[in-house]
């Protein structure tokens, strides 16, 4: 082979070789089939009742259906505009719900109801449910999402996959597994052993929390966390402890286990590293943070957000945040006594149980 | 000549690992969002600073993204920095107070130390809140973004808050691409990672709050330092406060369309770094304060990345030089085996965090590009390795710093 033809073919291989990765780049370059920004949620803030909001909207068509049905005590069938079947109810008639239960095992639909509704127990409910009035599920029942426009009510061991919004009072009942978000314009109540991710409402109570019990504690001042400089910040190296009913006037950071013993106050907010244990009756003013876990003792009170980074457990009687102050307490995994009442958002990642004891 | 070339190499077998370790970590390990579920509180007043410097094309934007976002209007009081700006940036900064009473407050500055760091400092006399926020002109924040920057706050420990900056001028060029994927392993891979790891994420002057009273602590803004943003995440280092990373609060920037631009962009980041590194670099690793051993390990690593690039250059003569020199066979087999695992992972390792990135953010054919990021690759450790250069010879020579302001694309409205 002539040399200089040998030469400029091992050139050209050698090219083509180093060329070769680059041609889906090129092809992508000249295409710009994947060249939009990255999707950046502008408007919707990751908010509890996103989804209910959207459902709203999506059968606000149903409306006059509804109406008329409401007005007839009948019911109708139709198709949405994405395709997706529907059943309009006017009346919680149990036979009529009985027959779309049936349904629903091999043919699931969209149900509107205009007013109350009364589902049978044993039943599966693969699609959205929006309930005009009243909502009383049966038991052992298991939901994808529900919208109700008053109160909501679960029979025991009930199940809803995606979420769950009241406008009225939200009560779920024994044993009931809430695997998505649940939020109320009003209150949720969660019975013993329900399980939990993320809850939204003025008020949560957890099992029967005493309402007296919790008026009863001290009322706390406003915070002073993060609004102002008005308390300075006490660095600790190590584990560290506050002395029962000791009342102490500043913000804290501890850089290994914090134990607050009983009936300590704190006018300030808490951090630390390590474990934080709260005995009973313990006032916090401010936020509590942990890397690790939290477990807060029965009867405290709670002014700002709780956040463990690990585990947080909560015993009977404590309060977090109030009527006036909203706040967030979250944790990969929660456990929570009954008689427990957060004010705000309780929000469990991985994990939410409410127990007879922890 | 083999030593210095040992040394080179098993430093940059360090960073690596580090960039391995980094993207298994965010692939594969729990992953640390502690206050993003803050979704109700009793929201403190925040001060939200606008850093403009001739900013006609975008200071609209940002003004109006900051007039609809959820957070109690009572509670919050937009300054846009107007720093000598000479273009049209004032009067639609009046524009919008007009619109907007009481709830933006301008601060007009005509004179003094240019830059950012110095125009922060003088914009302080107006801020009263102990939560501040700081964005750069050019981005345009969500709807939730300031509930979400102003929430690790409850945490006494967080001196400085950093957010995801996402490119939206991706898909405009070849440039725009690269820089969107070199954003993806920045944010999504490295400063994640270090959030998981408990290291130093990096405050990034935008997109990001910083605490009052930590700010007042360690000596308030740097008007001398070139990245003000570096500066104040060791400063906050050094006196036992953290900066925490944010990577679900994203907020869109403008990214440089021309290689010029970018240039001098990558240079004057590049000679911040290195002036934090010979400011900071030694008291951090040895000194003593409140960091721990595996903050002052990625810390240091942190502040030597633009230092890589002349040592890279240098790695690269070093290794042409042994390779002319004839060095003994045993030294031979040892550098082969370096310069190979050198030239092999040096490189793929980055590419491999930004590959990862890629994939997390869901995206699917801009890793395609991935090849092209050698062109980024070289023009970045040519223009660091030029920024080193100038940064040692302005020491020599006593010439002080000239600030560039990074060029804006968007049509003026």
């Amino acid at each position: 082979m002539n040399p200089f033809l040998a030469v400029a073919a091992l050139v050209f291989m050698v090219s083509l070789m180093f060329m070769l990765p680059l041609v889906p780049a090129l092809v992508e370059l000249r295409r710009k089939s994947d060249a939009q920004p990255l999707n950046v949620i502008q408007q919707n803030a990751g908010e509890i009742r996103h989804f209910a909001t959207s459902f709203r909207s999506y059968i606000k068509g149903l409306e006059p259906a509804m109406q008329r049905c409401v007005a007839a005590g009948t019911s109708a069938t139709g198709t949405l505009p994405d395709g997706e079947e529907y059943v309009v109810l006017g009346r919680a008639d149990e036979p009529l719900v009985f027959a779309l239960q049936q349904r629903d095992a091999t043919h699931p639909v969209v149900m509107a109801a205009g007013a109350d509704l009364t589902l049978p127990p044993d039943s599966t409910f693969s699609r959205d449910i929006y309930a005009g009035g009243e909502f009383q599920g049966g038991e052992k029942n298991n939901y994808r999402a529900i919208l109700g426009e008053k109160t909501v009510y679960l029979g025991a061991s009930s199940r809803v996959a995606r979420w769950v919004h009241a406008v009225g009072e939200f009560t779920a009942g024994f044993c009931c597994q809430l695997v998505g978000r649940v939020s109320s314009d009003a209150l949720i109540r969660l019975h013993a052993d329900c399980s939990f991710l993320r809850l939204n409402a003025p008020r949560i109570e957890i099992g029967n929390a005493h309402t007296n019990t919790h008026e009863a504690m001290p009322r706390l001042s406003l915070p002073a966390s993060i609004g102002s400089e008005t308390l300075r910040r006490f660095l600790h190296d190590g584990d560290f402890e506050i002395p029962a009913g000791q009342v102490i006037s500043s913000n804290f950071v501890v850089r290994g286990r914090l134990l607050i013993r009983s009936g300590a106050r704190v006018s300030g907010s808490v951090k630390s590293v390590k474990d934080m244990v709260l005995e009973d009756g313990v006032a916090v003013e401010g936020s509590l943070i942990s890397a690790r876990k939290i477990r807060i003792g029965p009867h405290c009170a709670i002014h700002g957000p709780v956040v463990a980074e690990r585990e947080l457990a909560i015993a009977t009687g404590t309060r977090c945040g109030s009527q006036e102050h909203p706040t967030t307490v979250s944790a990969p995994r929660i456990e929570v006594e009954e008689g427990v009442l957060v004010f705000g958002t309780l929000w469990a990642r991985e994990y939410g149980q409410v127990v007879a004891n922890l | 000549m083999i030593y210095a070339l040992y040394i080179i190499v098993l430093v940059i077998c360090v960073y690596t690992g580090r960039h391995y370790f980094f993207t298994l970590n965010r692939l594969f390990a729990f992953q640390r969002h502690p206050y993003i579920d803050i979704d109700t509180a009793d929201w403190p007043p925040v001060t939200v600073l606008v850093a403009a410097h001739n900013e006609e094309k975008v200071i609209a934007n940002i003004l109006e993204a900051l007039m609809t976002v959820k957070y109690p209007a009572d509670k919050m009081l937009v300054i846009p920095v107007n720093d000598r700006s000479s273009d049209r940036t004032r009067e639609i900064i009046d524009k919008f107070v007009e619109e907007f009473p009481g709830r933006i407050q301008p601060f007009h500055r005509v004179g003094g130390k240019g830059g950012k760091a110095a125009a922060l400092k003088d914009a302080m006399e107006l801020v009263t809140t102990e939560v501040i926020l700081i964005f750069d002109a050019d981005y345009i924040p969500g709807a939730g973004l300031i509930k979400q920057l102003v929430a690790p706050f409850f945490d006494l420990e967080v001196g400085g808050v950093m957010g995801r900056v996402v490119p939206m001028n991706a898909g405009t060029n070849l440039l725009t691409r690269l820089l969107d994927l070199e954003r993806s392993g920045g944010y999504q891979v490295d400063q994640q990672a270090r959030m998981n790891l408990r290291l130093v994420p990096q405050h990034g002057g935008t997109v990001a709050g910083v605490r009052l009273s930590a700010l007042r602590e360690i000596g308030g803004w740097n008007e001398n330092s070139l990245t003000e943003d570096t500066d104040l995440t060791y400063r906050l280092l050094l006196n036992g406060w953290k900066t925490v990373y944010q990577n679900r609060s994203e907020c869109y920037e403008e990214v440089p369309e021309v290689w010029t631009v970018r240039i001098k962009q990558i240079m004057r980041w590049a000679k911040g770094h290195n002036q934090a590194m010979m400011t900071y670099g030694f008291r951090l690793l040895l000194g003593k304060h409140r960091a721990t051993l595996r903050e002052r390990i990625d810390g240091t690593l942190l502040l030597g990345v633009y230092a890589m690039a002349p040592v890279t250059l240098v790695g690269w003569a070093l290794a042409l030089g042994v390779f002319y020199q004839g060095v003994a066979p045993l030294h031979g087999v040892i550098a082969l085996l370096s310069l190979t695992a050198y030239a092999a992972l040096g490189n793929l390792a980055a590419f491999f965090e930004i590959a990862a990135a890629v994939r997390l953010d869901g995206t699917r054919k801009r890793i395609s590009l991935l090849p092209f990021l050698i062109l980024g690759f070289g023009v970045s450790i040519f223009s660091v390795s030029r920024a080193a250069v100038s940064q040692v010879s302005d020491l020599v020579t006593g010439a002080e710093f000239h600030w560039d302001k990074t060029e804006r694309f968007r049509k003026v409205l």
